[in-house]
């Protein structure tokens, strides 16, 4: 297993041995005090895109292990603007940065800088593609609130609810899951349903599937409830949108009857579809998997340095 | 020659002018003979085309020749994107001293663009790459942007 040096682009990308590695990394970094351990480094945070969460959490991963930063965080303020390609912006930073963190808004643009940089590149969202340090941090909120993910003691079950259609969080998150024992509930609007490329994949991991109606089924069953936002443009009809927005709202009434061990995840940010009233049950858990984001990305940063 | 049906005397008879030196493009679907005519063909090319013929195999079929000149390994992979079945024969003097199925590649590079609008291969100078992940139906996926395409989604570069 060979992590020095390495572009982080894709999960597909990732074994199940490499996957547990990455986790096993992140909670020694957090069990741990690690301060200088990328002393010296420095990192460029490439974003042509807006982003909250991703840029900052990775640069507070990256200055707590005593690295340092560079970056920017609009493009408007950059030489893409004058018309440079990503390519030449790629070609100038990796004689800067020790490792970039880029996202960018079109799709496959983290594996065309990787296919340029000397250094690595690790994707903090390219488009509607991949956004592969959201899909560790996913997975190592499930895997410390429930060890089964890991030892495969128990089926774990997992429901996806909401955009499933052009959430990227959700597609990378199956992909991953498809290295482990668990079974699957979606609930999705009628058109933003999960497509077929992905479920086929996870039915030829041996992972079951189930469809179901509405949210309060998805409550009742699961262990885990990934929740995700619907977007207003996905829908042509604004009153369509109100309707169905309605119908994928979690109260903290509708968790009344849940089982105990349910936790809801949400990539953030959470707009209507998780009430602010669910945040002080024991089931609200996305704040805590945000958390999560330092001391994974903090792994993925040590790892591709070399430090680990 | 596979082109030569039987006819009601029971003589079998070239549907397309038989050609000297040159490269015949066999089982062609019919609905892609123009296309592939198209795609092989400069100005200069003298072409013989027969649409629609009988075939066993694909029911209606194409054959595309074109004298004095045999495909380079460019022109072969664009062919393969979109007549994944047809054959192909070098023809010397009149004889075929050789016949094989288009070869599939891996990858397709810099061969069609990707389908997908928001793919950074189709807003960088940068050239496509599209994996085969499936043979029949041909279906590709970019190694970019990750999206499966059927090859009816693509347009050649």
């Amino acid at each position: 297993m060979h992590f020095a040096g390495r572009h982080v682009i894709s999960i597909a990308d990732f074994s199940r041995a490499e996957i547990l590695r990455i986790l096993e990394v992140a909670q020694g970094i957090e069990a741990g005090q690690r301060r200088e351990l990328l002393a010296g480094r420095l990192m460029a945070t490439l974003f042509f895109e807006p982003s909250t969460r991703t840029r900052l959490s990775f640069e507070a991963a990256m200055l707590k292990l005593g690295g340092e930063v560079i970056g920017f965080s609009d493009a408007g303020s950059t030489s893409t603007k004058k018309g440079e390609s990503l390519a030449d912006t790629i070609r100038m930073v990796e004689h800067y940065a020790d490792v970039i963190v880029m996202r960018h808004p079109r799709d496959g643009a983290a594996r065309l800088a990787g296919e340029i940089s000397k250094v690595p590149v690790i994707n903090g969202g390219d488009g509607g593609n991949q956004h592969p340090s959201q899909t560790f941090l996913d997975l190592y909120t499930i895997a410390k609130l429930f060890p089964e993910l890991i030892d495969g003691r128990r089926e774990l079950t997992i429901a996806f609810a909401g955009d499933l259609r052009y959430g990227r969080t959700v597609h990378s998150l199956l992909t991953a899951l498809c290295h482990f024992r668990v079974r699957l509930l979606t609930v999705a609007p009628r058109g933003l349903e999960m497509p077929d490329q992905y479920l086929h994949h996870a039915r030829e991991a041996g992972i079951a599937v189930t469809e179901v109606g509405h949210l309060q089924d998805a409550i009742a069953q699961s262990d885990v409830l990934y929740m995700t936002r619907l977007q207003e443009e996905r829908f042509p009809d604004a009153l369509e949108f109100d309707h169905i927005k309605a119908s994928y709202r979690i109260t903290a009434a509708m968790l009344a009857g849940a089982p105990s061990q349910l936790r809801i995840l949400h990539p953030l940010p959470r707009v209507n579809e998780i009430a602010i009233d669910v945040d002080r049950t024991p089931h609200a858990h996305y704040f805590a998997q945000a958390g999560n984001g330092i001391p994974v990305r903090q792994a993925l940063l040590g790892l591709v340095l070399g430090a680990l | 020659m596979t082109d030569q049906p039987v006819t009601a005397s029971n003589t079998r008879v070239r549907q397309v002018e038989a050609i000297v030196n040159g490269t015949v493009i066999d089982h062609i679907p019919g609905a892609m003979t123009l296309k592939v005519a198209n795609l092989i063909a400069t100005a200069n090319d003298q072409v013989s085309i027969g649409m629609n013929l009988r075939s066993e195999r694909l029911g209606r079929k194409g054959v595309v020749k074109i004298s004095g000149r045999e495909l380079d390994e460019r022109t072969l992979s664009r062919l393969a994107l979109i007549a994944p079945s047809a054959t192909v024969s070098i023809i010397r003097d009149y004889q075929v001293v050789q016949k094989f199925a288009v070869p599939m590649p891996t990858m397709f590079e810099d061969i069609a663009r990707c389908a997908n609008p928001n793919c950074v291969t189709n807003h960088e100078k940068w050239s496509s790459r599209l994996a085969v992940i499936s043979l029949d139906p041909l279906r590709v996926r970019c190694v970019y942007c990750e999206r499966g395409f059927e090859t009816a989604e693509l347009v050649l570069v």
